[in-house]
């Protein structure tokens, strides 16, 4: 092949590509769809059921102040500090629940392996900048709240290419 | 200026020819690495690689933390090739342990890794293109990776850091509807990768730019104690996967690619066609796996080691043979760990590959090591 065909096969193959959709998501008017609620653990088999790793979700019915996520958390980020709830169940005596800081957090999800009693989950929630520091940190009240995320985008392949739509 | 010197002081000779240059470490043509380079005039002179820049004392570190939680840090030195990284360490611990993989769980593990694979060389071939000039090479791999990113993150729940892998298996059974999604997925990609050919590797200008520079023969390649792409680039066929199959490995069909020219342009085209022979894994993988059955192993909170011992496993990443060598005294906590990894192995390539060229021919050059500085530096 010589030098000339060359380069207009080059270059045709990237004109072609003016008539194509575009596949580049726009993010903040668009949103990716995910699969499930977010990453959960089910203890009794001791093996995790997929979805994305967001902002966690705590049950306070369920927690007992055991530290078990805190203990998880302490080789990775730290990020989990156990502080006094208002509240008190019979289960958790010493009426203490994990607080987490999202500006330490990596997301990898250990402490959720590490909850024995269905007590902690994560969510698709992955939008949580803040103006302050303080603003990352979670108290366990903000912790129960289920977050609305919106999720309309999904990866669309037709024979003219791939759109997110 | 005074020629008379104070006795016992001798001054360095000084060449009237050759300037010293660093390039980086934060200069965007080398990563965050120095390359010191001597020139004569437009011509490489020498060249003196200096990685460390980014030293993050990831052995050290994995001394004081217990085989689960050395999982999300030892991931960071590559977070695009993070399954590959965690492999031959899960591999290592799972034998330290004793443990059997459930089968289902391996080839859950190929999958992820060979996804992986080809998510870095994307971003590898983004780079490549941008710094030869070509930003269309630069535009398209980082689009076209959003196929197998979105795909890893159905998977595992992230993006670029899965904490996927874990000794005893894989942290999460795969979504519902995730081999057919996969599947479609792929083989777009596949399609997509294949028109890169005429855009980018049959491209004139391209070969111009990159054949026969930094040319790395089969004697110099061996002696060096290179691996992987760049290895293979100069007709030595030798891929941890066919050699030394690990997990599924040995029940799927790999070819590796091998190339005889040993230029800049054979170690650029070498990842490239590794892609398309991930895809072509991927989908036995697919075909082969077992639907249904356990992924992981349920292990003790605190897993020990069983006394003094140690273990070395080895794999193909995507920049050559990735080991791990784990040292245990039968505590929770790694009493050694050592990583050696493909990146630091071809950078001793560059002084060679260097001498001789042409300053505007050190980008091509450098990039085609499929070399990333932070995984050299550990």
């Amino acid at each position: 092949m010589n030098t000339a065909t060359g380069i207009i096969k080059a270059l045709n193959s990237g004109i072609k590509h003016l008539a194509i959709k575009r596949f580049t998501l726009r993010y903040p008017e668009e949103k990716l769809k995910f699969v499930g609620d977010g990453y959960q653990f089910d203890p009794s088999t001791g093996v995790g059921i997929a979805g994305q790793k967001g902002r966690h979700m705590l049950f306070h019915d369920h927690c007992t102040g055991c530290q078990l996520c805190s203990i998880a958390c302490e080789g990775v980020a730290e990020a989990i500090a156990m502080v006094k709830v208002p509240e008190e169940y019979k289960h958790n005596k010493k009426a203490i629940m994990p607080q987490i800081d999202y500006g330490k957090c990596v997301f990898c999800g250990l402490c959720v392996d590490a909850c024995p009693f269905y007590a902690l989950y994560m969510t698709n929630d992955y939008e949580l900048s803040s103006f302050s520091k303080e603003g990352l940190i979670y108290t366990p009240a903000q912790l129960q709240v289920k977050p609305f995320v919106s999720q309309d985008s999904e990866i669309k392949i037709t024979n003219r290419g791939a759109t997110h739509g | 200026m005074n020629n008379e010197l104070p006795p016992g002081l001798a001054l360095q000779k000084v060449d009237e020819r050759i300037m010293t240059l660093n390039v980086g470490p934060q200069h965007p043509g080398s990563g965050h690495m120095r390359i010191i380079v001597q020139i004569d005039g437009d011509f490489i002179v020498a060249c003196d690689p200096d990685p460390g820049y980014v030293h993050r004392g990831e052995e050290k570190m994995a001394e004081y933390r217990n085989y689960i939680t050395n999982i999300p840090h030892l991931e960071r030195p590559v977070i695009h090739d993070s399954c590959n990284i965690l492999y031959p360490y899960v591999l290592g611990v799972e034998e330290l342990l004793g443990i059997e993989v459930p089968e289902r769980a391996k080839y859950i593990r190929v999958i992820a890794s060979e996804l992986n694979r080809c998510v870095y060389t994307m971003y590898w071939l983004a780079i490549y293109g941008i710094f030869l000039g070509h930003s269309t090479m630069f535009m398209w791999p980082a689009g076209d990776r959003e196929l197998l990113i979105d795909l890893l993150e159905k998977m595992t729940g992230a993006r670029v850091t899965h904490a996927h892998f874990v000794p005893g298996g894989v942290r999460n059974d795969l979504p519902p509807n995730f081999e057919d999604v996969c599947l479609r997925q792929v083989n777009y990609f596949e399609k997509r990768i294949k028109e890169y050919a005429a855009i980018f590797y049959d491209n004139p200008i391209l070969i111009a730019r990159t054949a026969n520079t930094g040319v790395l023969s089969r004697q110099d390649a061996i002696r060096l104690g290179t691996t992987g792409s760049v290895l293979r680039a100069s007709g030595v066929d030798y891929d941890l996967r066919k050699k030394e199959p690990y997990d599924v490995y040995d029940e799927l069909d790999v070819h590796s690619n091998v190339m005889k020219e040993g230029d800049s342009y054979a170690r650029s085209k070498i990842p490239w066609l590794d892609m398309l022979e991930s895809c072509n894994i991927i989908r036995q993988a697919l075909q082969k796996m077992p639907k249904s059955g356990s992924v992981r192993v349920k292990l003790k909170p605190n897993p020990k080691g069983k006394g003094l011992d140690s273990v070395y496993k080895r794999v193909e990443s995507g920049r050559g043979s990735l080991g791990c060598y784990i040292v245990s005294d039968g505590k929770p906590e790694p009493y050694r760990l050592k990583l050696s990894v493909g990146s630091f192995r071809n950078l001793i390539a560059l002084p060679y590959l260097l001498k001789g060229e042409k300053l505007g021919n050190m980008p091509a050059v450098y990039w085609s090591l499929n070399y990333w500085p932070v995984e050299a530096d550990r």
